[in-house]
């Protein structure tokens, strides 16, 4: 999973990115959307603190680190619920 | 009314102990018990077990957890089943647990799961010693949650699972993945045991509805998916 993925078929940029982070153990993230358009990786999903969001742009930057990174990862909500299902 | 309140795939480590506290202080106004579905922590590690425990132990009601593949990770799930359970945390792996509410018996019982599959699209036990392993492993996880399932002497029978029991609830997800996230044999397991409920996670980008083939609801509570400190289903 070393070395620069900049460069190659985007399928197999997604696969290295992908796979990055969820074997890499400062992520460990397997729930992240991976997706690229030319030069451009776009990140999404949801995480479940700020750090973690940073840390995985760090582990895409190290696998892609001539391509630009839009991260749009999402912090996951943990307040009370809002509502409730009853089943009849 | 009996009310679960339930969540999943929490990945707990030190940098987020302490976010799903505060709304846990009021849990007994609004449940029964908790349920937690599997990958509490990030690599399985013993330092991630304890801040599970110092997040859900000593709630007020019974909580009831089996772990996920995150919880493996590390090779410590012996180690972290120890630490939940030193905090009043009953984890399950092919047993189960009785919850008395309003004088009916509650029976949860739990198993991790594992991939395989669904009907006509999964794994079979076939040529090289490794394939045969994994689904091995799949139908022990569901034999384990069959045999749980048919033990318990309650009188509302829950089912508590990592992976997927159904396909209905991995809507989101992207297909070709369904045989990493679930198989059909923990859907059988559910439909020949009179089940209730089945609870599971693991599917970040599933749907929280789905039903077995024989009719049983199926809940997703994969944090991503419910995006609340845990989800409360009654059950009359």
């Amino acid at each position: 999973m070393t070395g620069d993925h900049s460069t190659g078929a985007p399928q197999y940029q997604v696969a290295a990115v992908r796979r990055a982070l969820a074997e890499d153990e400062r992520t460990a993230e397997q729930g992240i959307k991976v997706t690229v358009r030319g030069d451009t990786i776009l990140l999404s999903g949801d995480v479940e603190c700020a750090r973690r969001r940073d840390e995985i742009a760090e582990v895409v930057h190290e696998v892609v680190p001539a391509m630009r990174i839009y991260n749009d990862i999402k912090v996951t909500e943990a307040g009370e619920p809002t509502g409730r299902e009853e089943f009849r | 009314m009996i009310r679960i309140a339930a969540i999943g795939d929490v990945h707990l480590s030190k940098d987020t102990g302490g976010r799903f506290r505060p709304a846990l202080r009021t849990l007994d106004e609004h449940a029964d018990a908790l349920l937690l579905a599997g990958d509490l922590t990030r690599h399985g590690t013993v330092e991630e077990a304890k801040v599970v425990a110092a997040e859900f132990g000593s709630l007020s009601v019974p909580v009831v957890a089996v772990l996920g593949n995150h919880d493996y990770h590390s090779n410590r799930s012996a180690e972290v089943t120890e630490v939940l359970a030193d905090a009043g945390i009953s984890v399950l792996e092919g047993q189960s647990a009785i919850v008395p509410v309003d004088g009916r018996k509650v029976g949860i019982a739990g198993v991790k799961g594992f991939g395989g599959g669904f009907a006509g699209k999964c794994a079979s036990a076939f040529g090289e010693p490794e394939i045969k392993a994994f689904v091995e492993h799949t139908e022990v996880a569901a034999a384990k949650l069959r045999g749980a399932l048919e033990a318990m002497d309650c009188d509302v029978r829950i089912a508590l699972t990592h992976y997927s029991p159904v396909s209905d609830t991995l809507r989101g997800e992207p297909p070709e993945i369904y045989p990493f996230l679930g198989c059909y044999q923990l859907g059988e397991a559910i439909d020949s045991c009179d089940t209730a409920l089945a609870i599971h996670g693991h599917a970040h980008y599933g749907t929280e509805q789905g039903f077995t083939p024989g009719g049983v609801r199926v809940r997703n509570v994969a944090h991503p998916i419910i995006r609340a400190a845990y989800a409360i289903y009654c059950i009359e």
